[in-house]
């Protein structure tokens, strides 16, 4: 027992020289040393982008000597832990990654820690962050809370998290198809629909586009895809459910246009399904997250390689593209939180959020996506930069009480598409449940 | 005296140990989910933190349509798999009780599909229905049929999560059957064949009621079961399309994790449980009648 404890002394303080001599250059010898042979436990989902975080990581623990370990969940089982481990008096997590829609929850349930203390530390904050770099509708959609509608910046609101692993939506499509019919890319969402139709009669077995529509989630993930660039929302600004205005029936139309030209049993697509569908020639297009982009281009499993063109997601009467994916922050029961800041200040960095992205990962800053080195590497990085400046932070609401009604949107739009409900009854009917769900949550209190 | 006491105390002594077992792994559960149906009870909270709202999670229960729905789905496929299970299981088992060579090697293979996890179950079907790549569409269009939207339509889907249970329960009841075939006595079906029964009489008016009361448990056993399954489904359909497949399992699940309501889930679970109490107390009240009649039975003889 002794003998293993000195042994395990011994091993600590031989570490900790090596650490001392191997940052010999300088500056962040001073700012970790502090926190040397500390051991940050960071919580991340299984995701391509985390994949590739793993493979910087070491580095991180030979710059600063602060040991890192990751416990991977898939991402609703991450979800669940969480929930369990943030009501804990003292966390295991030193450094969580959350799902966009965990915000709501975890910021009201105050288990999430305002980073401005963080960013104010002048032994901590580094000045050449750049944090105006960073994906302005990222930040507005994963990262701050306390503003506008509660959810989103404005004057009151705050920072509790940064983007990563992030993802918004562009439109995939098949260069040899479009080019062999003398196709134009659809820049609009009429050209998008026409499109979509049109591909079935031109080109026999193939669908026009692949999208989610599975029932609940996926459902409702694909109709708000085409809510919010035709104008619609699920509120108004004083929490009156509007899902069922012209607008949000015309994007319940266009979902159910496209699943009725897609690929056969569409109706029961998530997102892997359809994007499978596209990889095996089986549409034209594909109109969902940048994550997939890469399993396009991998041979091994795709029978599209080199064919895939990328677009802008289509205009209707405004540009809005999806946010969503992944942020990261500490837990307010965190043990280590300053050394946790400074390794989620490391990874988001310029130069981490590069090397990460050249590892596959999902960049959270412009200057990435314009680097040039990366653009060679993925050559539709340009695209997606461009995509994501008109990326809609409030393209779905991020309250408490989605969960419930995003369910409901999702097994009612599923009944448009499969049972013929008509989209307006449907949308009304939304809208009515939807208030009550606010309702008896306090929405109304003030009016 | 205190010894008197002190012996009629033993036979509690001995139980006290199974006793607390039984508290500690039943009833505190139970309690626990009984206490949290009256609560307004989000998983970020601890228990202490949530509020108590009395039965507002079972008023708002009645009052949702999807939950009704969902019940409505849960009797319709309860009553579907278990009436069609029963027949086939019987059925089969009074076709295989013969001395067939290989008869043990078979009733194995038959009872496989019990055996294979759940979840994997769900995926092997979810495959197999797959609208292009599926065995039976892939089958149906070779042959020159349209395909059929199984999983994509709504009452396809329920009778697609029908057809996997039965494949995957009917065995369970074959084997019961089986047994109760095998252990019935001979000298009964030899009196019927001497006063010349055909095989349909035999089956009619001598296997079956004799098979009676295994079966009449078997059955009670599969309609608890069939109300609480989940992974299946779970796999095959989440529920879709629309709320078609929506069983209350899946439901209890989704207002757990998805709407993070424990309390409402609490509610469901415990509506779900009383169901199941009022068909075990039938399974309890027929065994207990059976008990009954098998003792007026002997005492008749025996006075006899």
């Amino acid at each position: 027992m002794k003998v293993t404890k000195t042994n395990v002394w011994s091993a600590a303080i031989a570490v900790s020289l090596t650490y001392t001599t191997a940052y010999a250059d300088g500056h962040t010898a001073d700012v970790y040393a502090p926190y040397e042979g500390t051991t940050l436990v960071v919580n991340f989902p299984a995701h391509p982008h985390y994949n590739a975080v793993l493979e910087v990581l070491p580095e991180f623990t030979e710059q600063t000597g602060i040991e890192v370990e990751v416990d991977q969940l898939q991402y609703l089982r991450m979800r669940e832990r969480q929930t369990l481990e943030l009501t804990k008096d003292e966390g295991d997590y030193d450094l969580i990654s959350y799902v966009v829609f965990s915000k709501a929850d975890y910021v009201f349930a105050d288990q999430l820690e305002n980073l401005a203390k963080y960013f104010m530390n002048p032994r901590l904050a580094d000045p050449n962050y750049d944090a105006g770099d960073l994906i302005d509708g990222y930040v507005a959609n994963i990262g701050i809370a306390g503003g506008e509608k509660g959810y989103l910046p404005g004057p009151t609101g705050s920072l509790f998290g940064i983007p990563f692993g992030s993802e918004t939506s562009v439109l995939a499509y098949r260069k040899d198809i479009f080019e062999k019919h003398g196709i134009d890319v659809p820049e609009t969402y009429d050209d998008l629909l026409e499109v979509a139709c049109l591909i079935p009669e031109v080109e026999p077995g193939m669908g026009g586009m692949a999208s989610r529509a599975a029932s609940g989630h996926q459902a409702s993930h694909a109709f708000l895809l085409h809510l919010a660039p035709l104008g619609g929302r699920v509120f108004d600004a004083e929490w009156n459910p509007i899902i069922n205005s012209p607008e949000g029936v015309a994007a319940a139309n266009a979902l159910k246009t496209i699943v009725d030209c897609g690929p056969e049993g569409g109706t029961t697509f998530g997102p892997a399904e359809a994007a499978a569908a596209f990889q095996q020639g089986q549409a034209a297009m594909f109109m969902d997250s940048i994550a997939f982009a890469a399993g396009f281009e991998d041979p091994s499993r795709s029978t599209v390689v080199g064919n895939v063109g990328y677009a802008l997601h289509p205009e209707g009467v405004r540009r809005g593209s999806q946010t969503g994916g992944f942020g990261i922050g500490i837990p307010s029961n965190a043990q280590n939180k300053e050394a946790a800041f400074l390794l989620m200040q490391w990874l988001t960095s310029k130069e981490q959020d590069l090397a990460i992205a050249l590892a596959g990962g999902n960049p959270s800053r412009f200057s990435t996506y314009e680097n040039a080195e990366l653009n060679e590497k993925y050559p539709y990085s340009a695209t997606f930069g461009e995509a994501l400046k008109y990326a809609d932070p409030d393209w779905r609401p991020i309250i408490p009480t989605w969960g419930t009604i995003n369910a409901d949107i999702g097994t009612t739009m599923s009944q448009v598409l499969t049972e013929g409900l008509d989209p307006q009854e449907a949308l009304d009917g939304v809208a009515e449940r939807a208030r009550a769900t606010m309702e008896e949550a306090g929405y109304y209190t003030w009016q | 005296m205190s010894i008197a006491r002190a012996n009629r105390l033993t036979p509690y002594l001995f139980l006290a140990p199974a006793g607390a077992v039984l508290a500690v792994a039943l009833f505190y559960p139970i309690c626990y989910m009984i206490y949290a149906s009256f609560l307004d009870w989000n998983p970020s909270q601890r228990i202490g933190e949530a509020d108590f709202i009395g039965l507002r999670n079972y008023t708002k229960l009645f009052s949702d349509a999807a939950f009704r729905e969902s019940m409505w789905v849960t009797i319709k496929f309860s009553i579907v798999v278990v009436t069609i299970e029963m027949f086939l299981g019987v059925g089969l088992a009074l076709l295989l009780d013969r001395n067939i060579r290989g008869m043990s090697v078979l009733r194995t293979l038959f009872i496989l599909p019990m055996m294979i996890a759940p979840i994997v179950v769900g995926l092997m079907w979810r495959y197999m229905y797959h609208p292009t790549v599926g065995i039976f569409n892939r089958t149906l269009t070779d042959w020159g049929f349209d395909p059929i939207p199984w999983l994509a339509d709504g009452d396809w889907a329920f009778a697609s999560i029908v057809i996997a249970d039965i494949w995957q329960w009917t065995p369970f009841i074959f084997i019961l059957s089986l047994a109760a075939l095998q252990s019935l006595p001979a000298s009964a079906i030899e009196a019927s064949r001497i006063d010349g029964a055909s095989g349909w009489q035999q089956i009619i008016y001598i296997k079956l009621p004799l098979m009676l009361p295994v079966l009449i448990v078997t059955l009670l056993l599969r309609l608890i079961d069939s109300f609480k399954v989940l992974e299946v489904i779970l796999v095959m359909t989440n529920g879709g399309p629309g709320l078609s497949t929506e069983i209350l399992s899946i439901r209890i699940n989704r207002t757990a994790s998805e709407f993070r309501e424990l309390g409402e889930a609490a509610a469901m679970s415990n509506l779900l449980l009383i169901v199941l109490l009022i068909l075990t107390f039938a399974m309890f009240i027929y065994n207990k009648a059976q008990e009954l009649r098998a003792q007026r039975m002997r005492a008749v003889e025996e006075e006899a």
